[in-house]
């Protein structure tokens, strides 16, 4: 594909090469599936770099999300839409970077003397909105929030934080319990994100609805009618001059329809989507009113299987389901190639992907093999319990068929969301839907699920393997990433032997703009940063 | 006519127990806990059973019903889990754009089924007649939802003419508010104007062929005389009857329509609330949409003693 070249009016700035650089991207994810993620960051960080043509400043950018936010306090928020507006108005501590490096946020740069401790030196400078300055009195006081605040969602992922010291002014020590190899990527969403002291304080649990003052960002909190529109502005005394943000204004409408928020995008209504769902892409593509940008993302889309009760206690049958899931069947048909076939839960856009392993392909000998090895030649039933949602409801269809054909016959339950989690929570399902937004680092998307844990958690399927639990644990402790990638290699290898779950796809996020937006950055953890944004 | 008003206010005490009991025993043995589906990322088992215990949610089920009619009972109904304001606030949000949509399309369908049906009794049997049963059929069978996503193609992406979805308050803004509303009412309409004309068609053929009417035509008045001054009165009571019974299903279930047309409704925070578990959510707006029916239900019931002097309730 040709790379970005003036067209006959010697511009750069033009749609077919912002159409250039998407399929550049697109292809370079391709290839990023066998090359690794290099190549898909050199050709996703372009589309910043050749934007030619002048980012003006101005303009309302009119955003749509399938869900409102729940709150704008990020200490206390769970939910994924929150995440889409903090970035915008909080910034953490470390930054991702469109190939999922982590870069200097509001700390500068960072150092660990020892594998227990972490000193980070804070940049200066940086005022929150509301006046007050950012410093080592500042973060301590968020860690500690982040701790003690008795509804707070982030102490699990802060877990491994003993305490935090402010050494001086710009300089914080955190103190860890036990090494943590992961903290650094933690750092770079809501755990690290830094809320004014002043602000949290004075408006206590006021701050869940009214975010004036608190954050840092290149955008401020200005107002949320609840149901209706959240509106964030150009904050014009951000500390970092260069590249932006140029926007004068950025509004957030809940629209819960797919079919409609497509419609709004391509009517001029509104500006951009976070999703365009899988059976839509080629339409919106092929749309002169819509730019598609195909992300991929971190998320990853698999069954869980009850290892706590029969049938699935039974290895041999767990195997038998495996190998009689046709994959790429799957991926073609239901996710239309919106995504990539999974191996693990380790997705192609992670460092720690390991593309020497291939997904499970099927195969009904194998399947027929280890039916009569499980002890169930005639084949069994069970009943898959999955989420009450079109591609979920496809895809179980899909499965269904697969199985028939290898003996074993699926009841297909559906559920609602609350359901779902109640009956995984309490391990009442044989093979449970269940989709992972995904976290920068792998441990995000695989220690919880898979290492032994008493009492409720999110290891649903119950394994309990040894040497999966000591190399899990290693993986927190080595902080070399070769040396990482070495022990999930190895993780991946023992979690497609012992299936606790089987592994489908890890989707594609395609996202939908107005032709006018420009500028946007790609990052695969799927947040839409509109620092770079300005409008033509 | 006060007497009448205390007994059936009285009355409806035990239904509304009913109701909330059996609401209440739903929503709670329904799976699904609103600590979990708040927190579905979270492994920190401490702070949910915490946030469980502070919420009352660790009690038994009889308790937290005694405690949650000890508060209706104060006028308490409680604090949404999910977002912690009170539930009348969270419903006092939503009754309006539900009640402005309700009113806007109930005015639609009387203005479309009400000539449709008279003509369709006066002119009966006639290609008028037909096109007025089409209409009829046509209306019942339309999935709402589909009949949505037809106008917003055609009016909003096509035309262009209206908005998309959204809602705009028409105390506020006038005119963006009523194009904001008038896809919506007329894709909640069409169904209730399909009832009226069928509903107004049969009452009218029955009034037609009273007495009073041959004596009315006998008399030497023409046939439009007769059907304004003598029989769309007498016509008009069972489309009453209809219109007080779908004004509690066209506020608290226009669930589709809000959801398509992302319109802050009643209907869409009671569903939103069930996926979520929230309890007090869902007890507080189905009490209010219980007493709702029954309020309307009386209005009905009092507006016929006004319409039809020949009803008395002793």
């Amino acid at each position: 594909m040709a790379a970005p070249a003036p067209d006959v009016n010697g511009r750069f700035a033009s749609r077919r090469n912002f159409l250039r650089l998407c399929a550049l991207a697109s292809g370079g994810l391709a290839q990023a599936v066998t090359v690794g993620p290099q190549a898909a960051s050199i050709a996703l960080a372009q589309p910043a770099a050749s934007q030619a043509g002048a980012p003006k400043k101005g303009g309302t950018l009119r955003v749509g999300f399938y869900v409102e936010a729940a709150t704008m306090d990020p200490h206390l928020s769970g939910s994924k839409v929150d995440r889409q507006i903090y970035h915008n108005i909080y910034e953490p501590l470390l930054v991702l970077d469109t190939s999922l490096g982590i870069k200097p946020g509001l700390a500068e740069s960072w150092q660990q003397p020892d594998p227990k401790t972490l000193v980070m030196k804070l940049r200066r400078g940086v005022k929150f909105h509301d006046g007050t300055d950012f410093n080592a009195e500042a973060a301590k006081f968020n860690f500690n929030r982040m701790k003690t605040e008795p509804k707070s969602v982030r102490k699990g992922e802060v877990a491994s934080i003993e305490s935090v010291d402010a050494v001086d002014p710009y300089t914080i020590r955190i103190n860890l319990r036990r090494p943590d190899a992961a903290l650094l990527a933690t750092l770079t969403d809501r755990a690290g994100m830094m809320v004014s002291p002043k602000t949290a304080q004075e408006r206590g649990p006021e701050l869940e609805r009214n975010a004036k003052g608190a954050g840092t960002g290149p955008f401020e909190f200005v107002e949320w009618v609840k149901d209706d529109h959240l509106l964030i502005k150009r904050n014009d005394s951000y500390w970092n001059k260069q590249g932006g943000p140029y926007l004068d204004r950025i509004r957030y409408r809940p629209i819960p329809d797919d079919t409609v928020k497509l419609q709004s995008l391509q009517a001029g209504e509104i500006d951009v989507i976070d999703y365009v769902q899988p059976r839509d892409v080629a339409a919106v593509k092929a749309d002169k009113n819509a730019v598609v940008l195909d992300v991929p993302s971190l998320a990853s889309f698999a069954y869980q299987l009850n290892q706590t009760r029969p049938p699935f206690d039974n290895k041999a049958l767990r195997h038998a389901v495996a190998y009689a899931i046709d994959l790429e069947q799957i991926v073609k048909g239901v996710w239309l190639n919106v995504g990539v076939p999974s191996n693990g839960p380790i997705p192609p856009t992670s460092w720690a992907y390991d593309n020497t392993q291939k997904p499970i392909k099927r195969d009904l000998a194998r399947a027929k093999a280890k039916l009569a090895e499980g002890g169930k030649p005639g084949g069994f039933a069970f009943t898959m319990t999955t989420a009450n949602i079109p591609i979920n409801v496809q895809e179980a269809e899909v499965i269904q068929a697969q199985l028939a054909e290898g003996g074993i016959s699926m009841k297909v339950k559906l559920v609602d969301a609350a359901t779902q989690l109640s009956d995984g929570n309490t391990r009442n399902f044989d093979m449970i839907s269940y989709q992972w937004s995904g976290r920068p680092d792998p441990d995000g998307n695989i220690y919880q699920f898979f290492r032994t844990t008493p009492g409720a958690s999110l290891n649903w399927s119950g394994i309990s393997n040894p040497q999966l639990d000591a190399l899990l644990d290693k993986t927190r402790e080595v902080s070399a990433q070769p040396e990482r990638k070495k022990l999930y290699s190895q993780v991946t290898k023992i979690l497609q032997e012992e299936l606790p779950m089987i592994f489908i796809v890890h989707p594609i996020e395609p996202k939908a703009f107005s032709p006018r937006v420009q500028g946007y950055e790609p990052i695969p953890d799927g947040m839409m940063r509109f620092r770079t944004v300005w409008l033509k | 006519m006060g007497r009448l008003v205390l007994r059936r206010l009285l009355a409806t005490i035990p239904v509304l127990l009913l109701v909330t009991a059996g609401v209440f025993a739903l929503i709670h043995l329904t799976p699904g806990d609103p600590i979990d589906v708040m927190m579905a990322e979270s492994v920190d088992a401490s702070v949910k059973a915490n946030l469980r215990a502070e919420l009352g949610l660790d009690r038994p089920l009889y308790l937290q019903y005694a405690a949650w009619m000890g508060r209706i009972l104060r006028g308490d109904l409680g604090r949404s889990i999910r977002n912690r304001e009170p539930v009348i606030e969270n419903v006092g949000r939503r009754i309006r754009p539900s009640l402005q949509l309700a009113g806007l399309a109930m005015g639609i369908s009387l203005l479309v089924a009400t000539p449709i049906g008279i003509f369709s009794a006066a002119r009966r049997n006639t290609s008028v007649d037909r096109f007025g049963t089409s209409f009829a059929l046509f209306g019942i069978c339309m999935p709402n939802f589909l009949l949505a996503l037809l106008l917003i193609f055609f009016f909003g992406v096509k035309l262009r003419w209206l908005p998309i979805s959204g809602y705009t308050d028409p105390a506020e803004e006038l005119l963006p508010g009523l194009r904001s509303l008038v896809l919506p009412a007329v894709t909640l309409g069409l169904a209730l104007a399909a009832v009226i004309t069928r509903t107004l068609r049969s009452s009218m053929l029955d009034a037609l062929s009273e007495d009073y009417v041959r004596t009315a035509r006998a008399k030497g008045l023409t046939e439009w005389q007769v059907i304004r001054g003598h029989v769309l009165k007498n016509a008009l009571i069972p489309v009453v009857t209809v219109l007080g019974l779908q004004l509690g299903t066209l506020i608290g279930g226009a669930v589709i329509t809000e959801y398509v047309f992302a319109l802050p409704g009643v209907g869409r925070l009671v569903v939103d609330a069930v996926f979520a578990r929230d309890y007090p959510l869902v007890q507080g707006v189905v009490l209010l949409i219980a007493v709702g029916f029954i309020l309307s239900n009386l209005l009905v019931d009092l507006l016929y003693g006004w319409i039809d002097p020949r009803i008395r309730y002793r």
